[in-house]
């Protein structure tokens, strides 16, 4: 099942667990299991969060397709100047 | 405010134009003769990016106003090449890469020639003091020194 | 160059300095930056801007000025739709023309279309408002501090649950492992705090556009920007219109640095296009630029860090704060994710943005990086002193390598830290003696870079020469880079190869160039239409040489097969009619797998500690590029950064008074560096290729800029003993800490 890595701001929705194991195709799906089992998550990490990915920061992952060992990591949107 | 008639010398061209007293010559270049290449980085004679020379002398366009230009010879960088033909310090600051947005580019041309029109051997400090007068922020003026002096070698060995 | 486990691959043309192809119109003042650009007919603006850090706007009055003397329109906020406080758009459509309340001193009140600039000026000193002053916030102590009062009745702090608006934009909490526990174990300890002000990015070229708005309600827009489709949708955000109404062409631009990948103008330019029926020119004075544009946030740090006395830096704890104006800004949260270059394994960071009544922060080339890796660089710098170790071994021994965690808990891909660090170590810099009289410093940093979205367009001529398209506005040097990358991969000369930045309609959309990403992101869409065309091409090949297509192959800009005569690019071009029509193909991609870019920077220095002036004497960068497409413009990034680090050190800064009123609004006193302040910058390119793009890009464009700060520091500290905490390093403050010490 895919892993989900929850920076430290995203832990206060699941008691300070940063690792947790969501079923989902896409980081999508994983986002909106995300919110089902801890409401208020899936809004912060949609609105507020890029997606690392085997190694690669993802801006808009919603469609993202991961598996069964995909790391995810919730990161901060990242511009630059 | 009435405009004053103004005749003078510019890139060679007898030119005239109509400005107001309290025009720059900046402003006056580029909104009646088109001459764009002097910009507005400050309009307070802070930046240089509105160099111009007045008889051989650099000077900001921003700080004069329009009618003092009577009578007198001035050089934009549009009146640098020849021709075809490039001045010399357009050419290496083409091979120099000492240019990266290109807004600073034609003060510095112009500041750098009446520097070797005056010192045509300047050591890198004579040439960093000569410029002091001329900001770029992209390019931390390593690339455009280097031109400089690639420029003066090359003037040297043309004039021999 | 450093060795690597994949030694650089030889190129044609990647890795050559040719001329760039718009260079002869910049050194000819041909080419056209958004203030050279003018349309019959036009009207200049002129802003009114607010004399107040924060007060409601009770009335303004423009009757007096609309009867003025060439005046032809005015708007104000209430010509403007009010945006929800949710839609992205919203900070920004407020900032460019406040609506109730004005939140800087510089706050645009109300904006003058007229036939000539000064009308326009007068008529908008004409302006008549009235404003009922509100408690003002112009630190972050201020903003932070019990029961201060709001700057931002709007501002719901991000990330947290809140009761209701506060002063905090964001709040972070990043870490791994247990730091008290580290922390006792530690055999040194350094703990010390860190202060910087504002800083701009310092861009020759002032904010300008022009709008000319049609009868039919379409929009021209010339622009000077980081990103025309950004311009295009902030606009039409801003006004409520769709994008389909309105075309940008991106003007040559004078420098951006990432102050200009937002807007200030074009919606205000629109609105008086609109309702004068006449285009719309306005350009920004340097004084507006100052006061009323994107400066780079103040901050104020905290960074204790623990060591083992044979120098594994075991621990670090840090508290970042960051003043970013009036409006929420992500800049607290992507300082403490700067924070990634050490393994590290205890990390505890805690990192704020405090809203302040300054104008709305930008970004500076890495935007927050800087701050941090000043405050972190320095202790660490007293580390090594500490422990009598070289600052380069230290941080060779504790180095990030690919599989280390960063801050946010993602492992670094393929990265160059080490290979920067060798590199440094044996330059010829840093194995001279330190001049005498003078000392050294060292200091390193790094930078994201991201990918984002790109489209680009080949179009083979002919006569076998190609048309690059792309939408990346060329800041510095780009189109070259372009050039070069469909050079290599199409192998024919760069000098067949036209590069063009095209307007909104004229290309696919475009992500902004910021985040050193044009070179990778456009680049790779460049290869990618490339590509295709070679695909393209072999088809076509495969006809004229009537072989099957899967026995061609693409070598050195001709189709080959064996036994055949190889069949060059011209050829195919000269018969595309006769073998299926126009050679043409586009790429577009969200790019993935941006490469890091870590800088390690020396720099030799002397203080007169009776002035307290610093003189650089001699300063090297070091940089990874994963592949130098164009060196020279390579070069000038780290050489640009570099500088601009150096004036952030020594004496940049915004001085503002009680009121709010930014007291240094000119480059006379706003003091960037002159030539005169400066030796030769000299440059190491390593060049660790990143996997993800097909020359190995590395952006290079930000790192440059976040080292330099805590380099000149540790010299500082190097030479007299004193450690300097709060920038800029300028004469007066040198002088004081001395005297202190």
């Amino acid at each position: 099942m895919p892993r989900a890595h929850l920076m430290t701001d995203h832990r206060r929705f699941t008691d300070g667990e940063a690792v947790i194991e969501v079923d989902g195709a896409t980081v999508g799906a994983v986002i909106g299991e995300l919110e089902r089992r801890f409401p208020g998550l899936g809004e912060v990490l949609t609105h507020a969060s890029s997606a690392g990915v085997d190694g690669e920061i993802h801006a808009e992952p919603e469609y993202l397709e991961v598996g069964p060992d995909t790391d995810i990591y919730f990161v901060a949107p990242l511009a630059g100047g | 405010m009435p405009r004053t008639h103004v005749s003078c010398t510019v890139n060679g061209d007898e030119v005239d134009f109509l400005a107001s007293d309290d025009t720059s010559l900046l402003d006056a270049l580029r909104d009646e003769l088109g001459l764009i290449g002097a910009k507005e980085g400050c309009g307070t004679g802070d930046c240089g990016a509105c160099s111009i020379l007045v008889d051989g002398r650099v000077n900001c366009a921003c700080l004069m106003f329009a009618p003092e230009a009577e009578g007198h010879d001035l050089l934009t960088v549009e009146g640098m090449a020849t021709g075809e033909h490039l001045h010399p310090l357009q050419q290496t600051f083409l091979e120099g890469a000492a240019l990266q947005c290109g807004i600073c580019t034609p003060g510095f041309l112009v500041a750098a020639k009446a520097l070797l029109d005056e010192n045509p051997e300047p050591t890198e400090t004579e040439i960093r003091y000569a410029l002091a007068g001329n900001l770029c922020r992209c390019t931390g003026y390593d690339k455009i020194v280097r031109s400089v002096q690639e420029a003066a070698v090359q003037l040297k060995g043309a004039a021999k | 160059m450093t060795a690597t486990e994949n030694p650089p691959t030889k190129y044609k043309y990647i890795g050559t300095r040719p001329i760039r192809h718009d260079g002869y119109d910049k050194v000819t003042g041909k080419a056209r930056f958004a203030a050279d650009k003018d349309l019959p007919g036009q009207l200049r603006g002129s802003f009114l801007r607010s004399p107040h850090a924060h007060a409601r706007i009770v009335s303004i009055d423009t009757s007096a000025a609309l009867i003025m003397a060439g005046v032809k329109a005015i708007v104000t906020g209430a010509d403007f739709p009010t945006l929800d406080v949710k839609n992205p758009s919203h900070d920004i459509a407020v900032n460019l023309m406040a609506r109730d309340v004005v939140y800087y001193n510089g706050h645009a009140v109300a904006c003058v279309a007229a036939t000539t600039k000064p009308e326009a000026d007068a008529a908008a000193a004409a302006i008549v408002v009235e404003y009922e002053l509100l408690p003002a916030i112009l630190t972050i102590d201020e903003s932070l501090a019990e029961g201060a009062p709001l700057v931002n009745d709007n501002n719901m702090t991000k990330f947290v649950e809140s009761d209701g608006p506060s002063n905090l934009a964001t709040v972070t909490e990043l870490g791994r492992g247990d730091v008290d526990e580290a922390f006792a174990a530690a055999d040194l300890v350094i703990e010390r705090e860190f202060d910087t002000a504002d800083v701009h990015q310092g861009y020759i070229e002032p904010h300008a556009c022009i709008v000319d708005v049609g009868l039919d309600g379409r929009a021209d827009i010339w622009a000077s920007s980081q990103g025309h489709f950004k311009v295009r949708a902030l606009t039409a955000a801003t006004l409520g219109w769709d994008t389909a109404r309105i075309k940008v062409t991106p003007a040559e631009i004078g420098g951006g640095f990432g102050g200009k990948t937002t807007i200030y103008l074009e919606p205000v330019a629109a609105r008086l296009s609109e309702i004068s029926g006449r285009p719309v020119k306005i350009v920004m004075s340097r004084d507006e630029v100052l006061r009323a544009t994107g400066p780079a946030p103040s901050s104020k740090s905290r960074v204790k860090i623990g060591a083992t006395n044979d120098g594994e830096l075991t621990v670090m704890e840090a508290s970042l704060a960051y003043g970013v104006g009036p409006f929420g800004d992500m800049a607290g949260l992507v300082g403490a994710m700067s924070i990634a270059s050490y393994k590290m394994p205890n990390l505890k960071l805690h990192s704020v943005g405090a809203l302040t009544n300054t104008p709305k922060t930008a970004a500076y080339r890495a935007p927050s990086a800087p701050h941090a890796a000043f405050a972190v660089e320095s202790v660490i710098d007293d580390v090594a002193q500490a422990l009598d170790m070289d600052p380069i071994d230290l941080r060779l021994k504790n180095a990030a390598v690919e599989g280390d965690l960063t801050a946010m808990g993602m492992p670094h891909p393929k990265i160059g830290f080490i290979e920067c660090l060798e590199a440094m170590a044996d330059s010829d810099h840093y194995k001279s003696p330190v001049p005498e009289g003078a000392a050294r410093g060292l200091g390193t940093g790094f930078w994201f870079n991201i990918g984002e979205q790109s489209s680009a367009t080949v179009n083979l001529n002919e006569d076998g020469t190609a048309t690059v398209i792309t939408g990346s506005p060329d800041i510095g040097g780009s189109r070259a880079s372009m050039a070069l990358m469909a050079a290599e991969t199409l192998g024919i000369d760069v000098y067949k190869i036209t590069p063009v930045v095209a307007d909104t309609e004229s290309v696919g959309f475009t992500d902004v160039t910021e985040g050193s990403r044009a070179t990778f992101a456009t680049g790779m869409a460049v290869v990618h239409a490339c590509r295709e065309l070679i695909e393209e091409l072999k088809t076509r090949a495969a006809k004229m040489m009537e072989v099957e297509v899967d026995t061609v192959s693409w070598v050195d800009g001709a189709a080959v097969s064996d036994g055949k005569d190889p069949v060059s690019l011209a050829a195919i071009t000269a018969k595309a009619k006769r073998t299926g029509g126009p050679l043409t193909a586009t790429g577009s991609l969200t790019a993935a797998g941006a490469g890091p870019s870590f800088a390690v920077h020396c720099c030799d220095l002397a203080v007169d500690e009776e002035t307290g002036q610093v003189t650089i004497l001699r300063y090297t960068a070091v940089q990874d590029a994963g592949t130098a497409i164009h060196p020279s413009y390579v070069e000038g990034q780290m050489q640009g950064g570099s500088v601009q680090g150096i004036g952030w050190a020594l004496n940049e800064e915004y001085i503002f008074d009680t009121d709010g009123a930014l007291e240094n609004a000119s480059f006379l006193d706003y003091r960037v560096p002159v030539a005169s302040d400066l030796p030769m910058i000299e440059t190491i390119i390593v060049e660790v290729p990143n996997p993800s793009h097909p020359y190995g890009v590395r952006g290079v464009g930000e790192t440059g800029i976040v080292p330099p700060m805590a380099t000149i520091a540790n010299a500082i500290q190097r030479a007299t003993g004193t450690r300097m905490t709060s920038l800029p390093m300028s004469p007066p403050k040198i002088l004081a800490a001395l005297n202190e010490a």
